[in-house]
């Protein structure tokens, strides 16, 4: 199935400090096809965020099998992981992290100067996706002068000025009010009506049937995979 | 990413905390600092000696009679041992340009009605003026007729004519030396000092009043001997040498003269910075080397502060180079103004030191360059490895910081 976007086959994790070990993930067979929205809920301590930042190559996993647009790159170095990231990966952290000091649009810029795009284009390309997240007016802000919400479209703008071919978003909207959570959402499932994919951890059920399909995690497993509906935009693969 | 952006970047980081910059940098500033002060005073010596050759006569051979101890114990009852003879058997060796006979009566006053001065009282032959570059500041020097007719007269020096005749003109006054009257037909120009020696402080007679009247007998304790070349130097010396050890005949290996190059004594007396020098330096290279150990230090905090920053630069696809080279670029630009503020410091000290000191300071525009290399040198190499413990963090902390 080459044209999955994300395909993985008994993703195991396990983290060594001292004496203790953890197996974070133990065996996680995961398919995700193009314009999904994947919604991802458990309690805490059951892998969801440690399955992202494999899916996102920040870390390799332990063992097992993981092909990103038909691609294996569980095993890939820094360089190489890092090059993934930039081009294929869009992240959203529940706490924005975006840089404190640099305004708005030199934090969606940042992406593009890791991908060497000129300067001008960046610039535009930056601005023009701050303005899909309807923050056109806020572009020289910095962090500490928008609200969690604003700050988190922010984090969302940077993480789609690239059009990575997977949105992992880890708790979007954990640290916001309703009506920002909402705002999110609503960039979310605009995204997703447009075709995009995306991986979303949340505790929230109303958060998580946004999504097609809800994957339950426990103890390092995904034990129940909820079908929700088709993918709206994406053509269903036959 | 432009290195104009880079350099941006680094900026931005390091104006956010620039009071720790400030005082990180302060050894790297006080290394250069140290660095162009030395450069300054060592070239300004360099230069000094070059100066003074010119200043005190080029290409001169000091020949000096000196007392000795024989073997029976008894030591020789004086200095002056060059006899005219031996003199003329030096003018006449080929590379020599002219003989100048001096002889110092130490312990002499000059006086001039109730004012006293004892400044250091020479006769010299004529030529030794001339070929110590000595001028005329008010009057004449001494001439030859002075010497052939023995004219009791007198050329001082600027600081006896002070102290004699104040503000006025001395030339043309009467002064007392011992019981006898002198007049004085000049006023040399002034010439420094050299090695701790004021030259300024000196009274000229023609020699042969001074043997007359002040000490009486023919031989003289030294002569300066003017070569054509400063290539005529050493081997003059060697010359002169034999020539005084088949004239005077003592035997057992005793010499009762001794022969010196005037630019060997100007070299030693600018060695007197050299010890300043060493210990400029010494600080200097302590200041950078715990300037260095400081800018690292000072890094690998920052790297611990910026972990975060460091986990979503990551997260957002940099490399560990991306990442190394923005820690390195922090570490040079740091150094970089350290050394131009370095720079500026060390020009302030060298010309506080050439003023309070007296050496003389010339500021090379490659000492710049050589300083900024260094500090650039000391950022690169304390900032490696705070930038590689940068580019290998886990890129997963941006996550686990939710
Ligand atoms: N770097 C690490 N070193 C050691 N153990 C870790 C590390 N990261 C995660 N773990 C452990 O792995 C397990 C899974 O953690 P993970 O963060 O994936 O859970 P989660 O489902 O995201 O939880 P939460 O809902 O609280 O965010 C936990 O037991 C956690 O303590
Ligand atoms: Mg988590």
């Amino acid at each position: 199935m080459a044209d999955l976007v994300i395909a993985t086959e008994d993703l195991r994790k396990r983290y060594d400090s001292g004496e203790l070990s953890v197996e974070a993930l133990r065996g996680v067979d995961l398919t995700v096809a193009p314009g999904e929205l994947v919604a991802v809920m458990g309690p805490s301590g059951s892998g969801k965020s440690t399955l992202l930042s494999i899916l996102g190559c920040l870390e390799q996993p332990t063992s097992g099998s993981y092909l990103l647009a038909g691609e294996e790159v569980a095993r890939f170095d820094e360089r190489k992981a890092a090059r993934v990231r930039r081009e294929r990966i869009g992240f959203v952290f529940q706490s924005y992290n975006l840089l404190p000091r640099s305004t708005a649009l030199q934090n969606v810029e940042l992406p593009l100067i890791y991908a060497q795009i000129p300067r001008d284009e960046r610039r535009r390309r930056a601005a023009r996706a701050l303005e899909s997240v309807g923050l056109a007016d806020r572009l020289a802000h910095l962090p500490s002068q928008l609200s969690g919400g604003q700050q988190q479209r922010v984090a969302v703008a940077r993480a789609i000025v690239t059009e990575p071919a997977v949105l992992l978003a880890d708790e979007p909207t954990g640290n916001l009010d309703s009506h920002s959570e909402a705002e999110i959402l609503e960039i979310l499932d605009d995204l997703h009506d447009r075709g995009a994919t995306i991986v979303m951890v949340t505790h929230a059920r109303e958060v998580a049937e946004h999504g097609t399909r809800i994957l339950h995690m426990l103890d390092g497993r995904i034990e129940i995979d909820e079908t929700l509906r088709a993918s709206r935009a994406a053509p269903v693969p036959t | 990413m432009s290195l104009a952006e880079q350099l941006g970047l680094a900026v931005q980081a390091l104006r956010a905390n620039w009071l720790r910059g400030l005082l990180t940098a302060l050894g790297v500033i006080i290394g250069v600092a140290s660095l162009v002060t030395l450069t300054a005073i060592s070239a300004g010596a360099r230069e000094g000696v070059a100066t003074d050759l010119k200043r005190l006569g080029p290409n001169i051979v000091l020949l000096d009679g000196e007392f000795i101890t024989l073997p029976n114990g008894v030591t020789t009852p004086t200095d002056r041992t060059l006899t005219r003879g031996d003199l003329e058997a030096v003018a006449r060796l080929p590379s020599v340009r002219a003989v100048a006979a001096r002889q110092v009566v130490e312990g002499l006053t000059i006086s001039s009605g109730r004012v006293r001065t004892s400044p250091f009282v020479s006769g010299v032959s004529p030529d030794y003026l001339r070929i110590h570059n000595v001028t005329a500041a008010q009057g004449r020097l001494l001439t030859r007729d002075d010497n052939r007719f023995g004219r009791e007269v007198i050329v001082l020096g600027s600081i006896p004519a002070r102290r004699l005749f104040r503000a006025a003109a001395a030339v043309g006054h009467t002064v007392r030396v011992l019981d006898r009257e002198f007049t004085v037909v000049g006023v040399y120009a002034r010439r420094g000092s050299l090695g701790g020696e004021n030259l300024d402080n000196n009274a000229f007679l023609p020699l042969t009043v001074a043997k007359r009247v002040l000490f009486g007998g023919d031989n003289v304790h030294g002569a300066d001997v003017q070569v054509a070349s400063a290539a005529d130097v050493a081997p003059t010396m060697d010359a002169i040498d034999s020539l005084m050890a088949e004239r005077h005949k003592i035997g057992g290996g005793l010499e009762d003269w001794s022969t010196e190059d005037q630019a060997q004594i100007i070299n030693a007396a600018q060695a007197a910075t050299s010890t300043f020098q060493t210990l400029t330096l010494a600080l200097g290279a302590i200041a950078l080397i715990v300037g260095g150990i400081g800018i690292m230090n000072i890094m690998l905090v920052s790297v611990t502060e910026r972990t975060r920053e460091i986990g979503i630069r990551k997260a957002l696809g940099a490399d560990p180079r991306h990442i190394q080279g923005q820690f390195l670029t922090e570490a040079l630009v740091l150094c970089t103004a350290g050394g131009a503020l370095g720079v500026g410091l060390g020009l302030a000290v060298a010309r506080v030191v050439s003023s309070l000191a007296g050496w003389q300071t010339v500021i090379a525009p490659g000492t710049l360059v050589v300083a900024f290399a260094t500090a650039l040198a000391v950022g690169l190499f304390f900032g490696f490895y705070p930038a590689r413990r940068a580019a290998r963090l886990p890129p997963a902390v941006a996550m686990r910081y939710d």
